[in-house]
């Protein structure tokens, strides 16, 4: 008998814009990703367009990653989600180890 | 969902429009030789905020000529360079640019690109050349307080600002973001950033566009309250901001142009700020006003006319009962009278606005027209609190500009014919706001030259508009300068002289219910002044019947009432008729014929004659008799009907029955050219 196939785990894929506009689309992206299991990886390098709304939503993803004790790692960040992160002081939030 | 930002470009707009009102009231005090660091800072907020209103708005063009106004702007607010009168001439033109830029960007028109290009490249050369101000008062204060503190023993903290930002439910909905909050907030000084996330909630329970985030914030640097509170602008309403100064308080304001040493003070400035420095706002600190649409005003106004006619035809269906029950019933229809008028007198004042709105645009136009024509001007300005109906302020704008460039132009001489006939250098022009009678008085004078009232009559002469055979009154020689295209002025300018003008100003104000006069002496200057009214809802009119039939006619449009008698009345060739008044003929105008109705009287000595005048023409309008004077409620045919010529509008009588306003200058266009307008020409009897 074939062995069970390993289950997938999430990949949260930002895309050019993570922002209020989009944000709603963004939630419901974490929110399936958060519902397979981890360890997750985050990729925001493709981020050209950021604003508080769409950090925020990284950072409650983060959040829950960390009380749920589940590990995540970045694959790639951009430039300027990079500069936003500072920016807002969130950094040290989105550092949890893989 | 999608945050559809466009719903605030029009606060957007107004807001920026005011804000560049107040720049340019700075910059023309800047202009005049008072150059104070709080004048150089409104100047910068306006531009900072604009700036950041548009980078939201994604106004690119708005937002990146105000970053290169607003970089010139701190180099001046940080006394790196100093204000001078070139410089301020650019900057003025600058707000003329944003103006010009946001009107556009409202109406989505075309920027004109080049315009403010050429600006920009100018603004850039100033910020090129070598800075040659003094250094800032607050700069060389800060070392005297470190210094005193240093003796003291314990270390000095870096100068700066702790603030406390925590942002509301509504922040992110209207389209502040805090991460351009933060990053404008980097651009004053060095910034600690300090993020509490204890109030995200789970993903499942987050609202994305409800910022969850707080900051506790310092940035450090020599940075006045000012700076910072207008980085927050956009979002003070809606945010909780706690601003507390960290170090000693700057000695002395970073003035622009004044090297100053460090004030003494500095020296013992207490280290700390006291507890009271720290600031919290999150209310509106504007608290005390709301914006209200002039519609929903109108809608209110319109309401409570309603219930004053109402309250009329209560009164009077308890006029003729009797007994003590009809007695109480009066008594208590004479409270409700009371308070009706109190509330109407309330709902017209939120109309009200002072007329400074109107004479704020003339500093600019007075320094600019006498710079251009070599002329020195004062501007002065009384009374410019009292208070006007908005729509009568917003149409009385382009008459008074017309006035004022006139006096400019005309009426003040320049600098050498002024010293040549012993007067000063410097002319003046006031502009002169009061309360007279339930009307409103504009002056606008001039201590010119004087209207040549021999130059204006030659000029008279050869156009026919009068002829030698009549001998006029200084009044009317000087209203002939209200005749369509009557100009004297020897050089036509672009400024004025062309003789188009003082026909539309008076038109103008007639259109308002106004009345305007001429007062002048040769050499010495001229005064004109114009009545008008309070306000365009109500009116003052005198009550007059045809048949059965009530018109209310404005009582300023009337000359006089008089009987006719027969040898006074003469038949035209055309079949007309024409009344003999004094030294004028004038033309009878039937109400009954230009309305189409049946009258008591077609016997002109049965009846009355109203001597009326709109737009310097007088007729004599026929009426059966005339009736009370009272204040109407005006009603607009238009919207309730259609627009009919000769008609201003309707009112409801206190009896119940409709009475037409009657539109003078409309009568007599409708009397002189009825087949134009497609109405039956009127018989003559």
């Amino acid at each position: 008998m074939a062995p069970a196939a390993a289950a997938r785990t999430g990949r949260v894929v930002l895309g050019t814009s993570c922002t209020i506009q989009e944000a709603a689309a963004v939630r419901a992206h974490l929110l399936a990703q958060a519902a397979l299991p981890g360890p997750y990886e985050i990729d925001g390098g493709s981020v050209e367009l950021v604003d508080t709304a769409g950090v925020q939503l990284i950072v409650a993803f983060a959040l829950d990653c960390l009380e749920k004790g589940v590990a995540y790692k970045w694959s790639g960040r951009s430039a300027t989600l990079d500069a936003a992160i500072e920016l807002l002081g969130v950094s040290p939030l989105l550092e949890y180890p893989a | 969902m999608t945050l559809d930002l466009t719903q605030f470009h029009e606060i957007f707009f107004e807001e920026s429009f005011e804000a560049l009102d107040s720049m340019e009231a700075a910059l023309l005090k800047l202009s005049a030789g008072e150059v104070d660091a709080e004048l150089i800072n409104t100047i910068f907020r306006v531009a900072h905020s604009i700036k950041g209103g548009a980078a939201t708005f994604a106004f690119n063009e708005v937002a990146g000529f105000t970053h290169v106004l607003e970089t010139l702007l701190d180099q001046l607010r940080a006394g790196k360079r100093q204000v001078r009168p070139d410089i301020v001439d650019v900057l003025l033109r600058s707000g003329d640019a944003m103006r010009a830029m946001l009107v556009a960007t409202q109406r989505k028109e075309a920027i004109d690109s080049a315009g403010v290009a050429k600006l920009r490249a100018e603004l850039e050369r100033i910020m090129s050349e070598s800075p040659s101000a003094a250094p800032p008062a607050a700069a060389t204060a800060a070392p005297s307080a470190s210094k005193s503190v240093a003796a003291s023993g314990s270390p000095a903290p870096a100068p700066g600002w702790r603030i406390k930002f925590v942002p509301g439910p509504e922040l992110l909905r209207h389209g502040n973001d805090p991460l351009r909050i933060l990053r404008e907030l980097a651009t004053l000084g060095k910034m600690r950033v300090s993020v509490d996330a204890a109030g995200v909630p789970a993903l499942t329970d987050l609202d994305p566009e409800v910022c969850r985030l707080r900051w506790n914030l310092e940035v450090l640097g020599q940075i006045d309250r000012a700076a910072v509170q207008a980085v927050f602008e956009w979002a003070e309403s809606e945010c909780e901001l706690t601003l507390e100064r960290i170090g000693a308080e700057p000695s002395a304001p970073a003035a622009p142009s004044v090297a100053t040493a460090p004030a003494p003070e500095a020296a013992t400035a207490p280290v700390s700020a006291p507890a009271a420095e720290a600031s919290t706002r999150s209310a509106n600190p504007d608290g005390g006003s709301i914006r209200v649409s002039i519609e929903k005003i109108d809608e209110l106004l319109n309401s409570v006319g309603e219930l004053v006619i109402t309250q009329s035809v209560l009164s009077q269906l308890a006029a003729p009962l009797e007994g003590r029950e009809a007695g109480e019933l009066r008594s208590a229809l004479a409270q409700l009278e009371r308070h009706m008028r109190a509330l109407q007198e309330s709902v017209m004042r939120v109309r009200m606005l002072p007329i400074s709105f109107v004479f704020n645009r003339f500093p600019r136009l007075v320094r600019d027209l006498g710079q251009r024509l070599g002329k020195k001007i004062e501007l002065k300005v009384t009374g410019d609190t009292t208070e006007l109906d908005k729509t009568v302020l917003e149409k009385i704008g382009d008459p008074l500009v017309h006035l004022v460039r006139n006096s400019i132009d005309h009426g003040i001489e320049m600098p050498d014919v002024r010293t040549a006939a012993g007067k000063t250098e410097h002319g003046t022009i006031s502009l002169h706001a009061y309360h007279k009678g339930g009307n409103v008085i504009v002056e606008v004078s001039d201590d010119g030259g004087g209207l040549r009232k021999d130059k204006i009559l030659a000029k008279a002469l050869e156009r026919g508009l009068v002829t030698n055979e009549v001998e006029l009154s200084e009044e009317r020689i000087l209203n002939l300068i209200f005749a369509p295209g009557f100009s004297t002025a020897d050089v036509v300018s672009d400024v004025s002289g062309r003789g188009v003008g003082m026909d539309v100003v008076r038109r103008n104000i007639n259109e308002l219910g106004g009345h305007i006069q001429i007062f002048s002496t040769q050499g010495q200057g001229s005064t004109i002044r114009i009545r008008l009214p309070l306000t365009l809802a109500i009116l003052d009119g005198q009550l007059a019947r045809v048949g059965k039939e009530v018109y209310v006619v404005p009582i300023v449009s009337i000359v006089e009432t008089i009987q006719v008698t027969r040898e006074r009345v003469n038949n035209v060739a055309s079949g007309g008729q024409v009344f003999r008044l004094r030294d004028d003929y004038l033309p009878i105008v039937r109400l009954h014929s230009l309305f189409d109705i049946e009258p008591d009287y077609t016997d002109l000595l049965d009846g009355l004659l109203m001597i009326v005048e709109a737009d310097g023409k007088r007729v004599g309008l026929f009426v059966d008799e005339l009736m009370s004077q009272q204040q109407v409620v005006i009603k607009s045919l238009e919207t309730n009907f259609k627009q009919v010529t000769g008609l201003a509008g309707a009112t409801m009588l206190g009896d119940g029955r409709v009475a037409l306003i009657l539109d003078i200058p409309g009568v007599i266009t409708r009397f002189q050219a009825p087949e134009e307008r497609g109405i039956a020409k009127p018989q003559a009897a």
